[in-house]
Protein backbone atom coordinates (compact mmCIF):
# COMPACT_ATOMS: atom_id res chain seq x y z
CA UNK A 1 0.00 0.00 0.00
CA UNK A 2 1.48 3.30 -1.03
CA UNK A 3 1.77 6.27 1.28
CA UNK A 4 -0.72 8.29 -0.76
CA UNK A 5 -3.54 5.80 -0.50
CA UNK A 6 -2.85 5.48 3.21
CA UNK A 7 -3.17 9.23 3.71
CA UNK A 8 -6.23 9.36 1.47
CA UNK A 9 -7.92 6.67 3.53
CA UNK A 10 -7.24 8.36 6.82
CA UNK A 11 -8.70 11.56 5.33
CA UNK A 12 -11.81 9.65 4.29
CA UNK A 13 -12.10 8.14 7.77
CA UNK A 14 -11.91 11.52 9.48
CA UNK A 15 -14.24 13.09 6.95
CA UNK A 16 -16.71 10.34 7.73
CA UNK A 17 -16.36 11.01 11.46
CA UNK A 18 -17.04 14.70 10.77
CA UNK A 19 -20.14 13.73 8.77
CA UNK A 20 -21.35 11.65 11.71
CA UNK A 21 -20.65 14.18 14.44
CA UNK A 22 -21.29 17.60 12.91
CA UNK A 23 -25.10 17.22 12.73
CA UNK A 24 -25.25 16.06 16.34
CA UNK A 25 -22.92 18.81 17.56
CA UNK A 26 -25.03 21.38 15.73
CA UNK A 27 -28.16 20.00 17.27
CA UNK A 28 -26.70 20.19 20.77
CA UNK A 29 -25.37 23.71 20.14
CA UNK A 30 -28.72 25.03 18.95
CA UNK A 31 -30.27 23.87 22.21
CA UNK A 32 -28.26 26.53 24.03
CA UNK A 33 -29.00 29.33 21.59
CA UNK A 34 -30.78 32.38 22.96
CA UNK A 35 -33.38 32.59 20.21
CA UNK A 36 -36.39 30.64 19.09
CA UNK A 37 -34.94 30.49 15.60
CA UNK A 38 -32.84 27.43 14.71
CA UNK A 39 -29.89 28.36 12.52
CA UNK A 40 -26.97 30.68 12.20
CA UNK A 41 -25.86 33.22 13.31
CA UNK A 42 -25.81 32.63 17.07
CA UNK A 43 -25.84 35.85 19.09
CA UNK A 44 -26.36 34.69 22.67
CA UNK A 45 -26.54 31.63 24.88
CA UNK A 46 -29.13 30.42 27.36
CA UNK A 47 -30.23 27.45 29.49
CA UNK A 48 -33.83 28.54 29.25
CA UNK A 49 -34.86 25.70 26.93
CA UNK A 50 -33.55 23.08 29.31
CA UNK A 51 -35.34 24.75 32.21
CA UNK A 52 -38.61 24.77 30.31
CA UNK A 53 -38.20 21.12 29.24
CA UNK A 54 -37.56 19.95 32.78
CA UNK A 55 -40.67 21.82 33.94
CA UNK A 56 -42.83 20.52 31.13
CA UNK A 57 -44.97 17.86 32.76
CA UNK A 58 -46.02 16.45 29.38
CA UNK A 59 -42.41 15.81 28.37
CA UNK A 60 -41.57 14.28 31.74
CA UNK A 61 -44.65 12.07 31.60
CA UNK A 62 -43.80 10.92 28.09
CA UNK A 63 -40.24 10.24 29.17
CA UNK A 64 -41.47 8.01 32.01
CA UNK A 65 -43.89 6.29 29.61
CA UNK A 66 -41.09 5.53 27.14
CA UNK A 67 -38.85 4.33 29.95
CA UNK A 68 -41.52 1.96 31.27
CA UNK A 69 -42.00 0.51 27.81
CA UNK A 70 -38.24 0.12 27.36
CA UNK A 71 -37.81 -1.65 30.70
CA UNK A 72 -40.73 -4.01 30.18
CA UNK A 73 -39.55 -4.76 26.64
CA UNK A 74 -36.05 -5.49 27.85
CA UNK A 75 -37.20 -7.89 30.56
CA UNK A 76 -39.49 -9.76 28.18
CA UNK A 77 -36.98 -9.86 25.31
CA UNK A 78 -34.24 -11.19 27.58
CA UNK A 79 -36.45 -13.93 29.00
CA UNK A 80 -37.85 -15.06 25.66
CA UNK A 81 -34.59 -14.60 23.74
CA UNK A 82 -32.59 -16.58 26.29
CA UNK A 83 -35.16 -19.36 26.29
CA UNK A 84 -35.02 -19.54 22.50
CA UNK A 85 -31.21 -19.55 22.57
CA UNK A 86 -31.12 -22.37 25.12
CA UNK A 87 -33.48 -24.35 22.93
CA UNK A 88 -31.96 -23.63 19.52
CA UNK A 89 -28.32 -23.55 20.57
CA UNK A 90 -27.58 -27.02 21.88
CA UNK A 91 -30.40 -29.05 20.32
CA UNK A 92 -30.42 -30.66 16.92
CA UNK A 93 -33.77 -31.52 15.38
CA UNK A 94 -35.51 -31.59 12.05
CA UNK A 95 -36.67 -28.17 10.89
CA UNK A 96 -34.22 -26.36 13.14
CA UNK A 97 -33.12 -24.16 10.27
CA UNK A 98 -36.71 -23.05 9.65
CA UNK A 99 -37.24 -22.23 13.32
CA UNK A 100 -33.97 -20.33 13.30
CA UNK A 101 -34.96 -18.36 10.21
CA UNK A 102 -38.33 -17.44 11.73
CA UNK A 103 -36.54 -16.39 14.90
CA UNK A 104 -34.42 -13.94 12.89
CA UNK A 105 -37.28 -12.78 10.67
CA UNK A 106 -38.40 -9.67 12.64
CA UNK A 107 -34.84 -8.33 12.57
CA UNK A 108 -34.67 -8.17 8.78
CA UNK A 109 -38.19 -7.08 7.85
CA UNK A 110 -38.32 -3.40 6.82
CA UNK A 111 -39.53 -1.29 9.74
CA UNK A 112 -42.77 -0.01 8.21
CA UNK A 113 -43.92 -3.51 7.23
CA UNK A 114 -43.10 -4.86 10.66
CA UNK A 115 -45.11 -2.04 12.24
CA UNK A 116 -48.11 -2.51 9.93
CA UNK A 117 -48.21 -6.28 10.35
CA UNK A 118 -48.02 -5.91 14.12
CA UNK A 119 -50.83 -3.34 14.02
CA UNK A 120 -53.01 -5.85 12.18
CA UNK A 121 -51.94 -8.60 14.55
CA UNK A 122 -52.77 -6.47 17.60
CA UNK A 123 -56.25 -5.97 16.15
CA UNK A 124 -56.61 -9.72 15.66
CA UNK A 125 -55.77 -10.54 19.27
CA UNK A 126 -57.88 -7.55 20.33
CA UNK A 127 -55.03 -5.67 21.90
CA UNK A 128 -55.93 -1.97 22.03
CA UNK A 129 -53.28 0.40 20.64
CA UNK A 130 -51.26 1.59 23.59
CA UNK A 131 -48.55 0.54 25.99
CA UNK A 132 -49.10 -3.22 25.81
CA UNK A 133 -49.21 -3.22 22.01
CA UNK A 134 -45.97 -1.23 21.85
CA UNK A 135 -44.30 -3.58 24.32
CA UNK A 136 -45.38 -6.55 22.19
CA UNK A 137 -44.06 -4.88 19.03
CA UNK A 138 -40.73 -3.96 20.55
CA UNK A 139 -40.30 -7.39 22.09
CA UNK A 140 -40.90 -9.09 18.74
CA UNK A 141 -38.31 -6.80 17.20
CA UNK A 142 -35.72 -7.32 19.96
CA UNK A 143 -35.96 -11.07 20.56
CA UNK A 144 -33.81 -11.99 17.51
CA UNK A 145 -30.94 -9.82 18.74
CA UNK A 146 -31.04 -11.31 22.23
CA UNK A 147 -31.29 -14.85 20.85
CA UNK A 148 -28.29 -14.36 18.54
CA UNK A 149 -26.07 -12.79 21.22
CA UNK A 150 -26.99 -15.39 23.83
CA UNK A 151 -26.53 -18.26 21.37
CA UNK A 152 -23.04 -17.03 20.57
CA UNK A 153 -22.17 -16.91 24.26
CA UNK A 154 -23.83 -20.25 24.99
CA UNK A 155 -21.74 -21.96 22.31
CA UNK A 156 -18.61 -21.19 24.35
CA UNK A 157 -19.93 -22.71 27.60
CA UNK A 158 -18.06 -25.98 28.17
CA UNK A 159 -20.53 -28.85 28.42
CA UNK A 160 -18.59 -30.25 31.36
CA UNK A 161 -19.67 -27.34 33.58
CA UNK A 162 -23.31 -28.31 33.42
CA UNK A 163 -22.47 -32.02 33.63
CA UNK A 164 -20.45 -31.41 36.79
CA UNK A 165 -23.39 -29.64 38.36
CA UNK A 166 -25.69 -32.48 37.40
CA UNK A 167 -23.22 -35.02 38.85
CA UNK A 168 -23.33 -33.10 42.09
CA UNK A 169 -27.07 -33.55 42.17
CA UNK A 170 -28.51 -30.41 40.61
CA UNK A 171 -31.51 -30.95 38.37
CA UNK A 172 -31.86 -29.21 34.99
CA UNK A 173 -33.50 -26.11 36.46
CA UNK A 174 -30.99 -25.62 39.27
CA UNK A 175 -28.09 -26.27 36.88
CA UNK A 176 -29.48 -23.61 34.57
CA UNK A 177 -29.81 -21.00 37.30
CA UNK A 178 -26.48 -21.75 38.98
CA UNK A 179 -24.23 -22.52 36.02
CA UNK A 180 -25.66 -21.42 32.67
CA UNK A 181 -27.25 -18.15 33.73
CA UNK A 182 -24.20 -16.71 35.55
CA UNK A 183 -22.08 -17.69 32.57
CA UNK A 184 -24.45 -15.85 30.22
CA UNK A 185 -24.54 -12.72 32.39
CA UNK A 186 -22.18 -10.47 30.37
CA UNK A 187 -24.08 -11.32 27.19
CA UNK A 188 -27.39 -10.64 28.93
CA UNK A 189 -26.25 -7.25 30.22
CA UNK A 190 -25.00 -6.22 26.78
CA UNK A 191 -28.08 -7.51 24.96
CA UNK A 192 -30.35 -5.98 27.60
CA UNK A 193 -28.92 -2.50 27.16
CA UNK A 194 -29.23 -2.78 23.39
CA UNK A 195 -32.86 -3.79 23.85
CA UNK A 196 -33.43 -0.68 25.93
CA UNK A 197 -31.81 1.48 23.26
CA UNK A 198 -33.76 -0.14 20.44
CA UNK A 199 -37.04 0.24 22.30
CA UNK A 200 -36.39 3.75 23.56
CA UNK A 201 -35.30 4.97 20.10
CA UNK A 202 -37.92 3.19 18.05
CA UNK A 203 -40.32 5.39 16.18
CA UNK A 204 -42.20 3.43 13.57
CA UNK A 205 -43.60 0.66 15.80
CA UNK A 206 -44.48 3.09 18.59
CA UNK A 207 -46.18 5.34 16.04
CA UNK A 208 -48.45 2.68 14.61
CA UNK A 209 -49.03 0.65 17.77
CA UNK A 210 -49.44 3.56 20.18
CA UNK A 211 -52.68 5.03 21.38
CA UNK A 212 -53.20 8.69 22.25
CA UNK A 213 -50.23 8.75 24.58
CA UNK A 214 -47.01 9.25 22.56
CA UNK A 215 -43.60 7.80 23.31
CA UNK A 216 -40.66 10.19 23.28
CA UNK A 217 -39.68 9.73 19.60
CA UNK A 218 -43.34 10.05 18.59
CA UNK A 219 -43.62 13.25 20.63
CA UNK A 220 -40.50 14.70 19.02
CA UNK A 221 -41.86 13.75 15.60
CA UNK A 222 -45.17 15.45 16.32
CA UNK A 223 -43.40 18.60 17.56
CA UNK A 224 -41.13 18.60 14.49
CA UNK A 225 -44.09 18.48 12.14
CA UNK A 226 -45.32 21.74 13.61
CA UNK A 227 -41.86 23.31 13.24
CA UNK A 228 -38.40 23.27 14.75
CA UNK A 229 -37.92 24.70 18.21
CA UNK A 230 -34.98 24.85 20.63
CA UNK A 231 -36.98 22.82 23.12
CA UNK A 232 -36.79 19.87 20.73
CA UNK A 233 -33.01 20.34 20.73
CA UNK A 234 -32.97 20.26 24.52
CA UNK A 235 -35.07 17.07 24.66
CA UNK A 236 -32.96 15.46 21.92
CA UNK A 237 -29.74 16.37 23.70
CA UNK A 238 -30.92 14.70 26.90
CA UNK A 239 -31.87 11.61 24.87
CA UNK A 240 -28.50 11.72 23.12
CA UNK A 241 -26.58 11.80 26.38
CA UNK A 242 -28.63 9.00 27.84
CA UNK A 243 -28.23 6.75 24.81
CA UNK A 244 -24.49 7.42 24.56
CA UNK A 245 -23.95 6.45 28.20
CA UNK A 246 -26.10 3.33 27.86
CA UNK A 247 -24.40 2.38 24.60
CA UNK A 248 -20.91 2.74 26.02
CA UNK A 249 -21.91 0.64 28.98
CA UNK A 250 -23.30 -2.08 26.72
CA UNK A 251 -20.19 -1.97 24.57
CA UNK A 252 -18.00 -2.40 27.64
CA UNK A 253 -19.83 -5.46 28.85
CA UNK A 254 -19.81 -6.98 25.37
CA UNK A 255 -16.05 -6.37 25.03
CA UNK A 256 -15.36 -8.11 28.30
CA UNK A 257 -17.44 -10.97 27.01
CA UNK A 258 -15.31 -11.26 23.89
CA UNK A 259 -12.18 -11.36 25.98
CA UNK A 260 -13.73 -14.37 27.69
CA UNK A 261 -14.37 -12.97 31.15
CA UNK B 1 -19.84 -39.70 26.50
CA UNK B 2 -23.32 -38.26 26.44
CA UNK B 3 -25.13 -38.63 29.70
CA UNK B 4 -28.81 -39.31 30.11
CA UNK B 5 -31.34 -38.38 32.72
CA UNK B 6 -31.02 -41.75 34.47
CA UNK B 7 -27.31 -41.14 35.10
CA UNK B 8 -28.20 -37.97 36.88
CA UNK B 9 -31.02 -39.50 38.90
CA UNK B 10 -28.55 -41.32 41.09
CA UNK B 11 -26.52 -38.17 41.62
CA UNK B 12 -29.66 -36.33 42.59
CA UNK B 13 -30.48 -39.08 45.09
CA UNK B 14 -27.06 -38.75 46.67
CA UNK B 15 -27.41 -35.01 46.79
CA UNK B 16 -30.74 -35.23 48.56
CA UNK B 17 -29.62 -37.75 51.13
CA UNK B 18 -26.53 -35.68 51.86
CA UNK B 19 -28.80 -32.71 52.24
CA UNK B 20 -30.87 -34.52 54.82
CA UNK B 21 -27.77 -35.14 56.89
CA UNK B 22 -28.26 -31.87 58.71
CA UNK B 23 -25.32 -29.95 57.25
CA UNK B 24 -25.81 -26.34 56.31
CA UNK B 25 -27.48 -26.07 52.98
CA UNK B 26 -27.78 -23.33 50.38
CA UNK B 27 -31.11 -22.08 49.14
CA UNK B 28 -30.67 -24.24 46.07
CA UNK B 29 -29.84 -27.26 48.20
CA UNK B 30 -32.95 -26.77 50.25
CA UNK B 31 -34.98 -26.34 47.09
CA UNK B 32 -33.62 -29.63 45.73
CA UNK B 33 -34.43 -31.36 49.00
CA UNK B 34 -37.97 -30.02 49.06
CA UNK B 35 -40.44 -32.84 48.52
CA UNK B 36 -42.91 -30.83 46.49
CA UNK B 37 -40.15 -29.50 44.23
CA UNK B 38 -38.82 -33.02 43.74
CA UNK B 39 -42.25 -34.26 42.76
CA UNK B 40 -42.69 -31.45 40.22
CA UNK B 41 -39.18 -31.90 38.90
CA UNK B 42 -39.67 -35.64 38.54
CA UNK B 43 -42.80 -35.12 36.46
CA UNK B 44 -41.20 -32.40 34.30
CA UNK B 45 -37.93 -34.12 33.59
CA UNK B 46 -39.08 -37.71 33.45
CA UNK B 47 -37.55 -38.36 30.05
CA UNK B 48 -35.25 -36.72 27.56
CA UNK B 49 -38.18 -36.39 25.24
CA UNK B 50 -40.34 -34.60 27.75
CA UNK B 51 -37.47 -32.31 28.65
CA UNK B 52 -36.98 -31.46 24.99
CA UNK B 53 -40.61 -30.56 24.43
CA UNK B 54 -40.72 -28.59 27.64
CA UNK B 55 -37.77 -26.52 26.47
CA UNK B 56 -39.20 -26.26 22.96
CA UNK B 57 -42.69 -25.18 24.01
CA UNK B 58 -42.25 -21.46 24.54
CA UNK B 59 -39.76 -20.81 21.73
CA UNK B 60 -41.90 -22.62 19.16
CA UNK B 61 -45.11 -20.93 20.33
CA UNK B 62 -43.43 -17.53 20.38
CA UNK B 63 -41.76 -17.63 16.99
CA UNK B 64 -44.73 -19.13 15.18
CA UNK B 65 -47.31 -16.87 16.79
CA UNK B 66 -45.47 -13.59 17.38
CA UNK B 67 -42.89 -13.65 14.59
CA UNK B 68 -44.75 -15.42 11.82
CA UNK B 69 -48.32 -14.66 12.92
CA UNK B 70 -48.36 -10.94 12.03
CA UNK B 71 -46.97 -11.62 8.55
CA UNK B 72 -49.44 -14.41 7.84
CA UNK B 73 -52.28 -12.28 9.17
CA UNK B 74 -51.17 -9.34 7.00
CA UNK B 75 -51.15 -11.48 3.86
CA UNK B 76 -54.56 -12.91 4.75
CA UNK B 77 -56.08 -9.46 5.32
CA UNK B 78 -54.80 -8.40 1.92
CA UNK B 79 -57.22 -10.84 0.28
CA UNK B 80 -60.44 -9.75 1.99
CA UNK B 81 -62.69 -6.87 1.05
CA UNK B 82 -63.03 -5.30 4.48
CA UNK B 83 -61.15 -5.34 7.73
CA UNK B 84 -61.47 -4.85 10.71
CA UNK B 85 -64.85 -6.66 10.49
CA UNK B 86 -67.81 -4.39 11.10
CA UNK B 87 -71.37 -5.23 12.09
CA UNK B 88 -71.12 -8.98 11.72
CA UNK B 89 -70.37 -8.81 7.99
CA UNK B 90 -68.41 -11.79 6.79
CA UNK B 91 -65.33 -10.61 4.86
CA UNK B 92 -65.35 -11.74 1.24
CA UNK B 93 -62.35 -13.00 -0.69
CA UNK B 94 -61.01 -10.56 -3.28
CA UNK B 95 -57.86 -9.72 -5.20
CA UNK B 96 -58.98 -6.12 -5.80
CA UNK B 97 -56.54 -4.84 -3.17
CA UNK B 98 -53.63 -6.22 -5.11
CA UNK B 99 -54.83 -5.18 -8.55
CA UNK B 100 -55.55 -1.63 -7.36
CA UNK B 101 -51.81 -1.14 -7.06
CA UNK B 102 -51.24 -1.39 -10.79
CA UNK B 103 -54.08 0.94 -11.69
CA UNK B 104 -52.72 4.10 -10.14
CA UNK B 105 -49.47 5.87 -10.92
CA UNK B 106 -49.52 7.43 -7.42
CA UNK B 107 -49.02 3.90 -6.07
CA UNK B 108 -46.55 2.54 -8.62
CA UNK B 109 -44.29 5.60 -8.65
CA UNK B 110 -43.46 5.64 -4.91
CA UNK B 111 -42.92 1.90 -5.05
CA UNK B 112 -40.38 2.13 -7.86
CA UNK B 113 -38.86 5.23 -6.31
CA UNK B 114 -38.35 3.42 -3.00
CA UNK B 115 -36.59 0.52 -4.69
CA UNK B 116 -34.44 2.81 -6.83
CA UNK B 117 -33.57 4.95 -3.81
CA UNK B 118 -32.66 1.93 -1.74
CA UNK B 119 -30.53 0.56 -4.57
CA UNK B 120 -28.62 3.81 -5.16
CA UNK B 121 -28.20 4.50 -1.45
CA UNK B 122 -26.90 0.99 -0.82
CA UNK B 123 -24.30 1.51 -3.53
CA UNK B 124 -23.34 4.96 -2.18
CA UNK B 125 -23.05 3.61 1.35
CA UNK B 126 -20.83 0.77 0.14
CA UNK B 127 -18.49 3.11 -1.75
CA UNK B 128 -18.42 5.57 1.13
CA UNK B 129 -17.82 3.13 3.98
CA UNK B 130 -15.46 0.67 2.29
CA UNK B 131 -12.38 2.90 2.66
CA UNK B 132 -13.41 3.72 6.22
CA UNK B 133 -13.71 0.05 7.12
CA UNK B 134 -10.47 -0.73 5.31
CA UNK B 135 -8.62 2.03 7.09
CA UNK B 136 -9.94 0.83 10.42
CA UNK B 137 -9.15 -2.84 9.84
CA UNK B 138 -5.77 -2.53 8.17
CA UNK B 139 -4.16 0.79 9.06
CA UNK B 140 -5.19 1.45 12.64
CA UNK B 141 -3.08 -0.30 15.27
CA UNK B 142 -4.94 -3.16 16.88
CA UNK B 143 -4.94 -1.62 20.34
CA UNK B 144 -6.47 1.58 18.94
CA UNK B 145 -9.12 -0.11 16.83
CA UNK B 146 -11.67 -0.25 19.63
CA UNK B 147 -11.38 3.49 20.20
CA UNK B 148 -11.71 4.30 16.49
CA UNK B 149 -14.65 1.94 16.23
CA UNK B 150 -16.39 3.46 19.26
CA UNK B 151 -16.10 6.86 17.64
CA UNK B 152 -18.15 5.47 14.76
CA UNK B 153 -20.59 3.64 16.99
CA UNK B 154 -21.65 6.46 19.29
CA UNK B 155 -23.77 8.38 16.75
CA UNK B 156 -25.58 5.19 15.83
CA UNK B 157 -27.01 4.62 19.27
CA UNK B 158 -29.00 7.80 18.87
CA UNK B 159 -32.48 7.16 17.55
CA UNK B 160 -33.90 7.65 14.09
CA UNK B 161 -35.89 10.79 14.92
CA UNK B 162 -33.14 12.63 16.76
CA UNK B 163 -30.65 11.95 13.98
CA UNK B 164 -33.13 12.97 11.31
CA UNK B 165 -33.65 16.23 13.17
CA UNK B 166 -29.89 16.74 13.30
CA UNK B 167 -29.78 16.42 9.50
CA UNK B 168 -32.63 18.93 9.20
CA UNK B 169 -30.54 21.45 11.13
CA UNK B 170 -27.44 20.67 9.09
CA UNK B 171 -29.08 21.14 5.69
CA UNK B 172 -31.60 23.88 6.48
CA UNK B 173 -31.50 27.21 4.69
CA UNK B 174 -29.71 28.66 7.71
CA UNK B 175 -27.86 25.45 8.44
CA UNK B 176 -24.16 24.85 8.71
CA UNK B 177 -23.63 23.75 5.11
CA UNK B 178 -25.24 26.84 3.63
CA UNK B 179 -23.44 29.04 6.15
CA UNK B 180 -20.09 27.51 5.24
CA UNK B 181 -20.73 27.89 1.50
CA UNK B 182 -21.77 31.50 1.99
CA UNK B 183 -18.73 32.18 4.15
CA UNK B 184 -16.47 30.75 1.45
CA UNK B 185 -18.15 33.07 -1.01
CA UNK B 186 -19.40 30.25 -3.21
CA UNK B 187 -23.05 31.25 -2.96
CA UNK B 188 -24.93 34.39 -1.98
CA UNK B 189 -28.33 32.82 -1.52
CA UNK B 190 -28.87 29.60 0.48
CA UNK B 191 -29.27 26.44 -1.60
CA UNK B 192 -32.58 24.75 -0.76
CA UNK B 193 -31.22 21.30 0.16
CA UNK B 194 -34.18 20.34 2.30
CA UNK B 195 -37.23 18.40 1.11
CA UNK B 196 -35.36 16.99 -1.90
CA UNK B 197 -34.01 13.57 -2.70
CA UNK B 198 -30.59 14.93 -1.75
CA UNK B 199 -31.56 15.67 1.86
CA UNK B 200 -33.39 12.34 2.05
CA UNK B 201 -30.33 10.52 0.73
CA UNK B 202 -27.98 12.23 3.16
CA UNK B 203 -30.37 11.37 6.00
CA UNK B 204 -30.80 7.71 5.06
CA UNK B 205 -27.06 7.18 4.61
CA UNK B 206 -26.57 8.85 7.96
CA UNK B 207 -28.96 6.33 9.51
CA UNK B 208 -27.81 3.16 7.78
CA UNK B 209 -24.06 3.39 7.16
CA UNK B 210 -23.17 1.47 10.31
CA UNK B 211 -25.03 -1.60 9.03
CA UNK B 212 -22.62 -1.55 6.10
CA UNK B 213 -19.54 -0.58 8.06
CA UNK B 214 -19.61 -3.29 10.70
CA UNK B 215 -19.91 -6.31 8.35
CA UNK B 216 -17.23 -4.81 6.09
CA UNK B 217 -14.94 -4.19 9.03
CA UNK B 218 -15.28 -7.69 10.41
CA UNK B 219 -14.69 -9.22 6.96
CA UNK B 220 -11.64 -7.07 6.25
CA UNK B 221 -10.23 -7.59 9.71
CA UNK B 222 -10.15 -11.35 9.12
CA UNK B 223 -7.92 -11.09 6.04
CA UNK B 224 -4.38 -11.98 7.14
CA UNK B 225 -1.81 -9.35 6.21
CA UNK B 226 0.44 -12.15 5.01
CA UNK B 227 -1.89 -12.73 2.02
CA UNK B 228 -1.35 -9.17 0.86
CA UNK B 229 2.37 -9.43 1.50
CA UNK B 230 2.54 -12.66 -0.47
CA UNK B 231 0.73 -11.01 -3.38
CA UNK B 232 3.13 -8.07 -3.20
CA UNK B 233 6.12 -10.44 -3.16
CA UNK B 234 4.79 -12.05 -6.29
CA UNK B 235 4.79 -8.66 -7.93
CA UNK B 236 1.16 -7.58 -7.68
CA UNK B 237 0.60 -3.85 -7.67
CA UNK B 238 -1.66 -2.25 -5.08
CA UNK B 239 -4.70 -2.05 -7.37
CA UNK B 240 -4.24 -5.65 -8.51
CA UNK B 241 -3.86 -6.79 -4.88
CA UNK B 242 -7.05 -5.00 -3.97
CA UNK B 243 -8.99 -6.48 -6.88
CA UNK B 244 -7.70 -10.03 -6.60
CA UNK B 245 -7.15 -10.48 -2.86
CA UNK B 246 -8.94 -7.95 -0.66
CA UNK B 247 -12.14 -7.55 -2.63
CA UNK B 248 -12.93 -11.26 -3.08
CA UNK B 249 -12.12 -11.98 0.56
CA UNK B 250 -14.41 -9.22 1.78
CA UNK B 251 -17.31 -10.46 -0.36
CA UNK B 252 -19.17 -11.81 2.64
CA UNK B 253 -19.04 -8.46 4.37
CA UNK B 254 -20.23 -6.70 1.22
CA UNK B 255 -23.11 -9.15 0.81
CA UNK B 256 -24.41 -8.85 4.35
CA UNK B 257 -23.83 -5.10 4.51
CA UNK B 258 -25.72 -4.47 1.26
CA UNK B 259 -28.57 -6.77 2.30
CA UNK B 260 -29.00 -5.05 5.64
CA UNK B 261 -28.81 -1.52 4.25
CA UNK B 262 -31.21 -2.30 1.41
CA UNK B 263 -33.81 -3.88 3.68
CA UNK B 264 -33.52 -1.25 6.39
CA UNK B 265 -33.56 1.75 4.08
CA UNK B 266 -36.82 0.64 2.43
CA UNK B 267 -38.46 0.54 5.85
CA UNK B 268 -38.04 4.12 7.04
CA UNK B 269 -41.18 6.14 7.48
CA UNK B 270 -40.43 9.19 9.65
CA UNK B 271 -37.23 10.17 7.84
CA UNK B 272 -38.86 10.54 4.38
CA UNK B 273 -41.75 12.43 5.99
CA UNK B 274 -39.40 14.90 7.67
CA UNK B 275 -36.59 15.19 5.13
CA UNK B 276 -38.39 14.55 1.87
CA UNK B 277 -40.89 16.57 -0.09
CA UNK B 278 -43.85 15.91 -2.37
CA UNK B 279 -41.53 14.75 -5.14
CA UNK B 280 -39.84 12.14 -2.96
CA UNK B 281 -42.84 10.28 -1.54
CA UNK B 282 -41.70 6.76 -0.70
CA UNK B 283 -43.82 3.63 -0.48
CA UNK B 284 -43.72 3.63 3.32
CA UNK B 285 -45.70 6.87 3.24
CA UNK B 286 -48.18 5.39 0.76
CA UNK B 287 -48.69 2.37 3.01
CA UNK B 288 -49.01 4.49 6.13
CA UNK B 289 -51.75 6.50 4.41
CA UNK B 290 -54.07 3.48 4.50
CA UNK B 291 -53.68 3.12 8.24
CA UNK B 292 -54.26 6.72 9.28
CA UNK B 293 -57.83 6.74 8.10
CA UNK B 294 -60.62 4.56 9.49
CA UNK B 295 -60.30 0.83 9.13
CA UNK B 296 -61.81 0.06 5.76
CA UNK B 297 -58.58 0.79 3.89
CA UNK B 298 -56.56 -1.75 5.86
CA UNK B 299 -56.78 -4.53 3.27
CA UNK B 300 -55.25 -2.30 0.59
CA UNK B 301 -52.46 -1.27 2.97
CA UNK B 302 -51.89 -4.91 3.85
CA UNK B 303 -51.69 -5.86 0.16
CA UNK B 304 -49.18 -3.10 -0.50
CA UNK B 305 -47.09 -4.08 2.53
CA UNK B 306 -47.09 -7.70 1.40
CA UNK B 307 -46.07 -6.65 -2.09
CA UNK B 308 -43.18 -4.63 -0.72
CA UNK B 309 -42.09 -7.40 1.64
CA UNK B 310 -42.11 -10.00 -1.12
CA UNK B 311 -40.26 -7.70 -3.51
CA UNK B 312 -37.53 -6.68 -1.07
CA UNK B 313 -37.00 -10.24 0.14
CA UNK B 314 -36.89 -11.50 -3.46
CA UNK B 315 -34.35 -8.86 -4.44
CA UNK B 316 -32.10 -9.57 -1.47
CA UNK B 317 -32.49 -13.31 -1.97
CA UNK B 318 -31.49 -12.99 -5.60
CA UNK B 319 -28.61 -10.73 -4.65
CA UNK B 320 -27.28 -13.18 -2.06
CA UNK B 321 -27.60 -15.98 -4.56
CA UNK B 322 -25.59 -13.96 -7.07
CA UNK B 323 -22.98 -13.32 -4.43
CA UNK B 324 -22.71 -17.07 -4.18
CA UNK B 325 -23.93 -17.75 -0.72
CA UNK B 326 -27.12 -18.68 1.04
CA UNK B 327 -29.09 -16.34 3.26
CA UNK B 328 -28.56 -18.76 6.07
CA UNK B 329 -24.91 -17.99 6.67
CA UNK B 330 -25.64 -14.28 6.66
CA UNK B 331 -27.78 -14.62 9.72
CA UNK B 332 -25.07 -16.31 11.71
Amino acid sequence: MTRHTRILMSVIYWAFIVYLFVPLVLMVTMGFKDSKFIGFPIRGWTLEWYASVFQDTQVLGVFAYSMTIALATTALSLAIGTWIACFLGPHKFRGKLIVFAITCLPAVIPGIISAISLRIFARLIELEPGMLAIILGHTVHNVPFVALVVMARLATLPKSHVEAARDLGADAIVAFFRITLPYLMPALIGAGIFCMLLSFDDFVRAFFLGGYEPTLPVLIFAKLRSGMSPEINAISTVVLLLTAVLGLWAERSMRRLNKGA
Amino acid sequence: MARTESDYAEAAERRVSAGRGGQRRSVWGRLLANDLYQAVSAVLFKSERRQFWLLASLPLLWVFIAHLGPIVQMVWISFVDSYPPTGGRVPQFTVANWTSFFQEAIFVMPFLRTLAFAFVLTLCTLVLTYPVAYFLAKHVKRQNQLLFLLLLLIPFWVGEIVRTYAIMILLGNNGAVNLALKYLGLIDRPIPFMYTSFSLGVGIIYLTSLYMLLPLYSALEKIPNSYLEAAADLGAGSWYRFRRVTLPLSKEGIASGCTLVFLISTGYYATPVLLGGPSTTVFAETIAGFFHVAGDKWPVGAAFSSLMLITTLAITGLFLKLMGRSGRSMMQ
